[in-house]
Order: structure tokens, then sequence, then C-alpha cells
């Protein structure tokens, strides 16, 4: 795997911390041009990489992503950020149709949640960080149809809104997948979503649900 | 005479140019006016060395009279028909004075009926002279080739007439004076009745005539004739109200014929000195006067004789309630008066107060338009083709305003070369002994302008310097709050700018930081998991928590310092942030759809941001409608809640610093919030 963030201490520590974690951290680098470098030398499995970089710092762990994502398809990426904004998590959920992760940084303190985290990009998951979720789940509406579900169905929700497949919802609720099939149908229902199977889309119909009022 | 019109006139720093008058006359023509006059003054003298008759007066004195304004005239205008039309007048009726001062002698002298002949036949002569003046005065001219060819039918029946009156003794004076004709041809008894009718008819309609003259001359003149014609007008209207005065009280014509020659005399002034004497606050004075002393007559009348009549009454009673009515009515009835006069003496043209009232009226509007509006003011007030307002110094003086035609050059002009120009009289603008501008006024066919105009122009000259002087400071105070605005902006770019890099410093340097030793500590934990140290586990997990509490509390300080999602992703994406963790529901409508600069953008932010809070700890609103729209060059803020309403701009100590950081950018917040009706923040900022 690749490691980018301009913080040198930051990034050395981690590529330290997962090294010693069983993770092959095959290269790291300062900004997106570097990592570019770096991916068209040898694509590794997944990219951990800042969002905000040199020589903006805006997006350019964005930018990087796309371009990777154009050069090799399979790398899954998982961008790191100080703070998670909803829009760009929308835009990583149009851009990206799978193997894709947006994080908060002090995320990576918990090591083995982290470390899963990596797997389940690289594997082609989609995540989303928990508290830009828990922000969006929290927020008052007029009228509020988050009201017609059930406790369990919002605990539901919030992981589908994190990039939990069916299979990960089962596995995290300890339930049957045809128990989670049934939840993810009767929330959908109840919102008025259309169901997809495919995980962005999914996210993505999600976010933008919790988003409107 | 109104009470503003009354302003001192030395405060309007008039200088014009002095009156200069025709050139000196040549002896020849000096020679033919004292002749002439001589003349006349001998008639005239000799005659009064006979005895003294009252009914032939006035043809002494409108002898005199006539001939020394036309001489007058002549001297100062030679060739001047009005000015020799006066002297024949004069010179008719110096030899009627005479032949009937001749004739009326007691004993009667040799050749007395032939004298009284002379004296009696050239009336219609006279008359027709007199005509002729009316017609032509005061242009010298007739009105039209119509009124032309009446003159010569007028001229035409007066010699009739004056042939017929040598004739016969058709003319009443012969047997009212008791004088004898001095032959007969026959045929007097059938001239008698013909003439009973005929002569009293032509005399009529020669007056309906002249009448008419004036009148239509009066509806079409140049404001400058109309100005003569008065003088002539306010002299025949005195003439025939002495004469209907003299008629109803002592029933004898005498006064008013003895008033006549102030007719001619009117004229002569209107002909030639009618600038120099302004007669309007005299015909508004007699107007107020005569007004006056009818009314208050009337009502005496009326009260003393008509209330006797009915209510039997002591004495000394009536004559004191009549005095106490009268001076009850007195003021009223004066200002009523007065305000005919004006409308009588003014016209349609406004009057010095009117002038003056409704440049003060227009005193309000942008200094420049005051200027435009003097030009206008001055133009109609005294009747200028052209008034052009020039603002500098003695050296450069630049056009600010002109009506009715802007000047065609730009450039500027000393005041010396103003006044040797010859566009009009130029009067210098000066404010505490500082000129300030000149303003020039062009008259038609370089006429000048009367008195009472020139008072008026003083006045309207001493206001124009105070909006100069105005229109002066004004630039300046608004220079000064544009470089206030532009230190107040760069203040608040500054504190903005100090503001992202504290950010900046936060997430590159502290929060960094702290996340390392999270991961750090993160690390040990599992370090310690694996080596079985449970204690360290726990600790090392305790302390990581702590700080990922501390990182999440610097976060959210940092983003309230200045979001980076502001800074890097626009206003819009900034904006749903906060409305996405707003503790109220938000319908957010967002028309923006470039970056604005940042200062907009912050400041956009920051009325989102305090209102949003607002509402959500005031307003008890249901939800907050949140508008953003940009369009033609500004962006306009709004946030409105349907809540309890009654905010001020103290209710949020905020709102404070975000009115400092709009004002900064020109704009202003307004918070719209009547009791039970909602709250409505607006802001319209300019973003170019």
């Amino acid at each position: 795997m690749l490691v980018a963030d301009d913080a040198v201490l930051f990034r050395e520590g981690l590529a330290r911390v997962l090294a010693d974690n069983g993770f092959d951290v095959v290269g790291q680098a300062g900004d997106g041009r570097a990592l570019i470098e770096l991916v068209r030398a040898d694509p590794p499995d997944v990219i951990v990489l800042d969002l905000r970089m040199p020589p903006t710092f805006t997006a350019e762990g964005l930018e990087a992503a796309a371009l990777i994502r154009g050069l090799a398809p399979d790398v899954g990426l998982l961008l790191l950020s100080q703070h998670v904004e909803v829009h760009h998590a929308m835009q990583l959920m149009t851009d990206f149709d799978r193997g894709v992760g947006y994080l908060l940084k002090d995320r990576v303190s918990d090591l083995a949640a982290f470390a899963g985290d990596i797997r389940r990009v690289a594997h082609g998951d989609v995540i989303i960080d928990p508290e830009l979720v828990a922000r969006l789940v929290a927020k008052r509406r007029r009228q509020d149809p988050l009201e017609r579900l059930s406790t369990r169905e919002k605990e539901v929700l919030a992981l589908m809104a994190q990039g939990a497949s069916n299979a990960a919802l089962a596995d995290t609720l300890h339930v049957s997948l045809k128990t989670v099939e049934g939840y993810v149908h009767t929330i959908f229902t109840k919102l008025d979503l259309m169901p997809d199977a495919r995980e962005h889309r999914r996210v993505r119909a999600v976010l933008s649900f919790l988003r409107q009022q | 005479m109104s009470p503003a019109y009354a302003a001192d006139p030395s405060a309007g720093q008039v200088h014009p140019a002095a009156w200069s008058p025709d050139g000196v006359p040549s002896a020849a023509r000096e020679a033919v006016v004292a002749s002439v006059g001589l003349i006349v003054l001998g008639l005239v003298g000799y005659g009064l060395t006979f005895d003294f008759h009252v009914a032939n007066l006035h043809n002494g004195i409108l002898a005199l009279v006539n001939a020394a304004v036309g001489l007058y005239v002549l001297r100062q205008r030679p060739g001047h028909v009005l000015g020799r039309l006066f002297v024949a007048v004069g010179l008719v009726s110096g030899v009627m004075f005479f032949g009937r001062q001749y004739a009326l002698h007691q004993p009667a002298l040799p050749g007395a009926d032939w004298f009284a002949w002379l004296s009696i036949w050239p009336v219609p002569i006279a008359m027709m002279l007199v005509g002729w003046a009316v017609l032509l005065f005061p242009t010298d001219r007739p009105l039209s080739a119509r009124w032309r060819a009446a003159g010569l039918v007028m001229t035409g029946v007066a010699l009739l007439l004056a042939l017929s009156s040598a004739l016969w003794p058709i003319e009443d004076n012969w047997a009212s004076d008791g004088l004898s004709f001095p032959f007969s041809i026959g045929g007097a008894a059938a001239a008698d009745r013909v003439f009973a009718v005929v002569l009293p008819a032509a005399y009529l309609s020669f007056i309906v005539l002249w009448a008419v003259a004036v009148a239509v001359r009066g509806r079409r003149a140049a404001p400058e004739e109309i100005h003569q014609l008065r003088w002539f007008a306010y002299a025949v209207i005195v003439v025939l109200g002495l004469m209907l005065a003299g008629l109803v009280v002592a029933g004898t014509p005498v006064l008013g014929q003895l008033a006549t020659p102030l007719i001619p005399l009117a004229a002569g002034v209107a002909v030639l000195r009618y600038r120099l004497y302004d007669i309007d606050p005299i015909i508004s004075r007699s107007v107020v006067i005569g007004v006056m002393a009818t009314l208050i007559m009337l009502s005496y009348v009326a009260i003393v004789v008509g209330v006797g009549v009915l209510v039997p009454a002591p004495s000394p009673i009536l004559p004191l309630l009549a005095t106490a009515v009268v001076a009850i009515i007195f003021e009223p009835v004066r200002r009523r008066a007065q305000r005919l006069a004006n409308r009588l003496v003014y016209g349609p043209r406004a009057t010095p107060y009117e002038a003056l009232a409704g440049l003060s009226a227009q005193l309000d509007a942008p200094p420049d338009d005051v200027l435009a509006g003097l030009c206008v003011t001055v133009a109609r007030a005294v009747g200028a083709t052209q008034v052009t307002l020039w603002v500098g110094d003695e050296d450069e003086l630049r056009c600010a305003a002109a009506y009715p035609t802007e000047p065609s050059e730009a450039g500027s002009v000393a005041l010396e070369d103003l006044r040797a120009t010859d566009l009009g009289m130029t009067s210098p603008i000066t404010r505490r002994g500082v000129l300030l501008g000149a303003l020039v006024v062009s008259h038609p066919r370089g006429e000048r302008i009367g008195p009472a105009e020139r008072r008026l122009l003083g006045d309207l000259v001493g206001q124009a310097g105070l909006v100069i002087d105005y229109r002066a400071r004004l630039h300046e105070v608004e220079e000064q709050t544009d470089e206030l605005r532009r230190a107040a902006r760069r203040v608040v770019t500054a504190q903005d700018e100090a503001r992202r890099r504290l950010e900046r410093d936060l997430h590159d340097g502290a929060q960094h930081r702290l996340v390392t030793l999270a991961l750090e500590l993160g690390g040990i934990a599992g370090h310690a998991a694996s080596t079985g140290d449970a204690t360290l586990q726990s600790r090392a997990e305790d302390a990581r928590q702590h700080l990922l509490e501390a990182t999440a509390e610097l976060r959210e300080m940092a983003r309230g310092l200045h979001p980076a999602v502001l800074t890097n992703d626009g206003l819009a994406a900034a904006v749903a942030n906060l409305a996405d963790s707003a503790a109220i529901p938000v319908v957010l409508s967002v028309s923006v759809d470039r970056r604005l600069p940042r200062e907009v953008e912050a400041a956009a932010y920051f009325v989102v941001a305090e209102a949003l809070t607002n509402a959500a700890r005031h307003s008890g609103a249901e939800e907050v409608r949140v508008t953003l729209d940009e369009r033609d060059g500004s962006l306009t803020v709004e946030v409105a809640d349907g809540g309890a309403g009654g905010a001020t701009a103290a209710t949020g100590g905020g709102l404070q610093g975000l009115s400092d950081r709009l004002a900064a950018l020109g704009s202003r917040l307004v918070v719209d919030s009547p009791l039970g009706c909602g709250t409505v923040v607006r802001a319209v900022i300019g973003c170019g």
C-alpha cells in the first residue's frame, strides 16, 4: 500500500504503525503529484491519502484519487481529512463506484478499526465516516420522515450511509442476511427511496436523503 | 414686495457692469431740441400771463410734459418715433393752450375768435398723435400690418374730423367756454346734427382701439416689453382712477385732466429708464392700498349706515364697532390683497419669493442637480436666454451647470476672460471672501435686467455660493468616507486573512501533532495488549480518547475561526454545512454559481451563521429560510424565520460585529423583526 500526506511526522508515524500491523507500506508521498508517480511505477492494492495537500491545500486528495482511478481502477482509495464535509462525501459517491473511503483523520488512532477499514476499501467497499452520518441523522427536520423509522431501522440506515453492504450489516448487527434485506426494504419503502444494489448509489441516495429537509 | 424679496442684495455679491448711456448728442441735435423746447415754453409761458383758467390748465401741462419727455427721448435716441410723436403732441397742445388762453382773455383781445378756432379744431389731430403713440408703444413699430392699417384709418378719420371742426363749430367747447366761431359757411345746423353723433362715436372708437392695441400687445409681448407696458398701463389706470374719483366726489373732470401728463411721463420712463426704476413694487403697493382703502371704506359705511338703520344704537357705538371690525379684518384682507397684487405684478413668472422657495426645496437633491436647478431658476426668474454656472478659482473656472443649453467646450476659462466675452452679465460667486465661481446670465439682444431681477439674481447668486461650498464639502466628506471604507475593508480583509492563517496553522500544526500523538498512543495501546499489560493498555486508551476529544474541540474552534470549507469550496458549500449542523430546520435556496471575493463570502457566511444561531436560540420558529442570490453584481443574503420576532441588533451581540464587517463592504445589515411576525435579517453586498 501507499501513504500520502504532507505532514511528515504523521505520515511516518502512520506508515510505521501500519507496517507494525502487517501492512506492506511500499511508499510514501508528500503531495498528489509524487503519489501519482509512485502509482504509475507500481500500483498498490490500496492508498491512504490526505484530502488537503500542497500546493493549494484545498481538495488535492480528491483530484489525485480521480487520476489514480483512471490509471489503476482497482486501487482502493481511502481519503483522510481533519474535518469531514457532506459535499465531499457526495462527490466521492458520484465520482467513484467502489473501493473508496472518506474518514476523519482521528480514526487512525484506533488501529484495529482503521486496519479493518483499509482492508474493506482495498476489497472494494465504500466507507463514510460515522461522524458525518451522525451529524446528518441528528439533524432536525420540520416533518422528520426518520420519525417513521424504528430505532433499529435508524441504526441500519446510519450504517448504510457509512457504506456498509448487506453482508457487513448482517455481520455488524449479528442478524441473518435475510433479516437485513427485510430492514433495508422497509427503510427504502418508508422513506420513498429507490432501492439500488450498488453500494455507492445506495450511500449517495441515503446521504442526499439525510441532507434534504 | 414680499419680505423674502427684501433680503439684503449686497449679500449676493453681484457686480454687474455699469449702465452706460448713449454717446454725447451732436450740437445740431441739441440746437433743434433747444429751439422746440423754447417754442413750447414760450407758448405756455406767454399763455400763462393771461388769466388763469382751470379748464385749460391740462393743455398747458400736457404741452410741457409731452414736449419735455419727447425731447428728452429724442436727445437720448435720435430718430425715435415715439419721441417725435410726444414732441408733436406737446407742440399741438401748446398751440391749443395758447389759443384758448388768448381767446378767453377779458376783455376780449383782437382776433380772439380766430385764436379760439386755433385752440379747438386740432383736438382730433392731438388725439390721432396720441393714438399713434399708443399703437407704436413701446417698440416703435405697430404690432402688425393690420394694426398699421388701423392706424391709417384712424389718421384719416381724425383728419376728416379736424377739417370739419375747422369749418363748423361742432366741438362742445364753443358753447361751454362761451366762444364764438370766427366765420360761417352755411350748413352749420346739418353739421351739428351729424357730428353730435359722429364726434363722440369717433372719439370712443379711438379709445377702444387703443385699449385693444395695448391688451393685444400685452399678450404677445416679450418680458422686456411687458415691463415697459406695465409703466404705461399703471399711469393710464391711475389717471382713469383719479378721473373717476374726481367725477364721483367733486363732479368735475379737472382732477383727471390734471393727472393726464402722468401718461406721457410714464411712457417716457418706460422707453428710456424702465430698467433703472422698477415699477413692480409701486404697482404692488398701489393695488394693496387701493383694495384696502375700498374695502375698509365699504365695510365702515356698511356697518355705520346699514346696521344703524336696522338696529338703532347710541351714536358713538357704531363707529367704534366699525373701527373694531376694520381692525380685525385688516391683516387678512391685506394678505389677500398682497397676493392679488403679486399675481397682477409678477403674473406667470415666479415671484422672487417663489424663486427662492423653489430653490430651497431642491436643496435636498444632489449638489450637481441643485446647481442645474439654480440655472433653471435664474433663467425663469429674470427671463434670461442662457444661464451658465462656472465653478473654480480666479484662473480656472469650469462649467458646472447650464440652462437651457450645455456649453460645447468642456475646457476651463479664467474669470477675466469670462468677463471679457459678450456672453452676458458675469456675476462672481464668492463666499467668505473666496471666489467659488461665476454666474453668466445672457439676455436677448444684449439687453440688461431690471433692479428687482438684479436683487433676485443677487439672492440666487448668494445661494449658489452656499451650494458650491456645500458641494465641495460633500465631495470632501465623500472622499473621506471612501477612504474610511477602504481602510475598514482592509482591516476586515486582514482580519479574515489572519483567521484563515490561524485555521491553517491549527490544521497543519497542532491538529496534526495531536492526531499523530493519538496514533502513537493507539500503537502503545496495541503493543500493551499484545504484551498483556492491561493497565498500560487501558491508560493509553484513555489518553487516546481524551486526545481525540481535544482534537474534536480544536476542530470546532478552527471551524468557528474561518471554516476551511468556505475557503476551499465556497459560500454554497459552507452555508449548506451550516444548514446541516443548525439546531433548527433550514430551507436553503442558493443561486450563487461562482466564487465571490473572499471578504464577500466571509461576510455572507457569518451573517447566515449568526442569524441561524439567533433564530435557533430566540425565535422559537419551526424552520428558517436562508436565501443567497447573486445577480447583477450584488449578493443578497436573507435569513427569515416565522418566529416570535422582536429581535434587535442588541439581541445578538454578534450582529454589531456583522454590521461593522458589512459596513466595510459598503453594505448594511437590515433586521426587520416586528413582534409576533418573525424576523428577517438581510444584507445586500456588492460583489462586482
